[in-house]
């Protein structure tokens, strides 16, 4: 005989089940919405590909029970996280819900972070954090729920370290982040801002305005200006966007260090060659023209995705194929700062850098690069310290590294175009100027005396110019091959192709001597 | 009408204005150059509108944010 099995609990099952999906409550959830952002659950199905989550912890939260031992109330945990998959791939999600407790501590259940965080690691799965709130941060309204206090630690941050060197992290900032929840934010791989709601702040404005600053929280944790110092990587114009944005990310790494990038085939010709790169360049040095047009046409059609466009702009970087190979992408910026090499600029690069190698791509390097940014205000950054720690990086790579020279190398930054003790996968262009120091800016320096000396200083000046102008010819390093190629511009699409191939069989899966720090 | 500051991304020296009060102008045309690192770098309008102000004159030593031309469209 079959007795009544387990139907009541199946019920209670169900009925928990229900109670956790109602999320903050009709009313919370109807703010959200007015407030203009999706409830965490609804983030989640619109990230994933369609039905594929599977929650973990799904009834984990706080139960009121009456003295017989019902369940009277249930308050969801304001983190939910599970499994699902981003075009056909495993992946981690996890998700603050702001309708709970604003995302604080008192309503979160910080096991359920480590776990989700240990999954992603442990499973070797790509992890993006949906985070809006304090991101189970402290309130000191937990002295009063706990009766103690103590000593500050952050659950599972040895696996947040840990992630940056195993698997993709991706972070959406998509309210106001504070806190803990910054920190997990700017602790990925790629980080992104809703420009819409996104707002990010150590400690907010009501902490701030105790401590005598009166700000509104856009002056404080406006997501623009985030973008502008490089705190989080970009923006996104909206939540599909981010989403969007996501997707595109992670579509050019492996899921975890222990795998390589799948190859996609673009269908773009390989040996594709662009006639307008041989004119793209000005002549004239004082001029200069737009690195984003040369890496459209070089790079596989629609393929280069850009990070971190609004900081550190006199370097572009990004993910990009060649021939359908994944690779990570360098350029100067020309119209800032005629490329050279800021404070910011070599921050972003280290960060970069370190995303090539935690992942197997390889690197393509277009080099337009004046030097490091002098001036009293470039020596105020600490420019010299941050574009040493870019040289670090750059020598410290073992990633397939390749060059191609447009226009300008000099100094310290120039030479940091690629480590010169490897085997050099390089070419120039013929607007290829190099050197220690730019005539234009060393011969005052250099000829100070002779110039001194001269009753006609400025013609003499003309002169050394024409003089040393003549030494200048990029064909002149290449006679003593200080310079491996000198190509025709058009022809560089198959050069950096051709590196790509190269360089995919020497790829090697497995963990990066050196990891990414946020 | 929208107005909006069009600002500059870098420390540099005003080089040559290339359009002057009330002037209509397109996305990505060059308003001013500035001078930096011993070239011209031009800085571009970021949509279709009218010049109201142009906030600075050749010469000017400008820092990064300060605000270059205000446009209305």
């Amino acid at each position: 005989m079959a007795d009544e099995g387990w139907e009541p609990e199946l019920g209670e099952l169900r009925e928990r089940q229900r109670a956790a999906q109602a999320m903050g409550g009709q009313e919370k959830v109807a703010l959200q919405i007015a407030r203009g952002k999706l409830p965490v659950r609804e983030r989640i199905a619109r990230l994933l590909d369609e039905g594929s989550f599977r929650e973990i912890g799904s009834i984990a939260g706080t139960g009121q029970y009456a003295a017989d031992g019902t369940l009277q109330s249930f308050c969801p945990s304001n983190m939910l996280f599970g499994r699902g998959r981003i075009d056909g791939r495993a992946c981690v999600v996890s998700g603050d819900d702001f309708t709970v407790r604003g995302g604080a501590a008192d309503a979160a259940i910080h096991e359920k972070i480590v776990q989700a965080e240990q999954m992603a690691s442990e499973l070797r799965l790509p992890l993006v954090r949906l985070l809006d709130g304090t991101g189970g941060g402290g309130s000191v309204r937990t002295l009063e729920t706990s009766g103690h206090t103590y000593v500050p630690a952050m659950p599972g941050w040895n696996w947040v370290v840990d992630n940056l060197a195993t698997v993709p992290v991706v972070a959406l900032g998509l309210g106001p982040i504070a806190g803990l929840g910054a920190a997990r934010l700017v602790s990925s791989h790629y980080s992104l801002l809703d420009r819409t709601q996104g707002l990010m702040f150590v400690a907010g404005p009501a902490i701030v305005s105790a401590l005598g600053q009166q700000v509104t929280k856009e002056e404080l944790g406006a997501a623009e200006m985030h973008a502008q110092t490089g705190a989080v990587d970009d923006l996104a114009d909206d939540e599909a966007d981010a989403f969007a944005k996501t997707r595109r990310f992670l579509s050019y790494l492996p899921s975890s260090v222990d795998a390589l990038a799948d190859r996609v085939p673009s269908g773009d010709p390989p040996d594709r060659c662009e006639p307008d790169l041989d004119r793209v360049v000005p002549r004239d040095r004082r001029r200069v023209y737009k690195m984003r047009r040369i890496l459209d046409a070089v790079l596989d059609r629609g393929s280069f995705f850009e990070i971190g466009r609004q900081w550190g702009r006199s370097a572009i970087t990004g993910l990009a194929r060649l021939d359908g190979w994944s690779v990570a992408v360098i350029a100067s910026d020309p119209m800032h700062y005629g490329g050279a090499w800021t404070a910011d600029a070599a921050q972003k690069l280290v960060r970069f850098v370190e995303l090539a190698q935690t992942f197997h791509l390889p690197v393509v390097h277009l080099v337009d690069i004046p030097g490091f940014l002098v001036g009293v205000q470039a020596e105020q950054a600490g420019t010299i310290r941050h574009g040493a720690r870019a040289l670090a990086s750059v020598y410290q790579a073992t990633v397939p590294w390749c060059t191609v020279i447009v226009r300008k190398a000099f100094g310290v930054a120039g030479a940091a175009m690629a480590n010169h003790t490897r085997f050099r996968y390089r070419c120039a262009w013929p607007s290829g100027d190099w050197g220690s120091l730019p005539v234009e800016g060393g011969l005052d320096a250099a000829y100070k005396s002779e110039l001194a000396a001269s009753p006609d200083p400025a013609e003499r000046r003309r002169q050394i110019e024409v003089r040393l102008g003549r030494a200048r010819s990029p064909f002149r390093t290449a006679e003593k091959f200080l310079v491996e190629e000198i190509i025709v511009p058009r022809e560089t699409r198959p050069f950096l192709c051709e590196f790509a191939r190269l360089a995919a069989p020497l790829l090697r899966p497995g963990r990066s001597a050196f990891g990414l720090r946020p | 009408m929208p107005r909006f500051v069009v600002k500059s991304t870098m420390a540099g020296t005003v080089a040559r204005l290339e359009v002057e009060r009330d002037e209509m102008v397109v996305s990505e045309q060059t308003l001013l150059f500035l001078e930096v690192m011993k070239m011209e770098i031009p800085v571009e309008s970021p949509a279709v509108g009218r010049i109201v102000t142009v906030h600075v004159d050749t010469g000017d030593l400008v820092a990064q944010g300060q605000p270059l031309v205000t446009l209305e469209n």
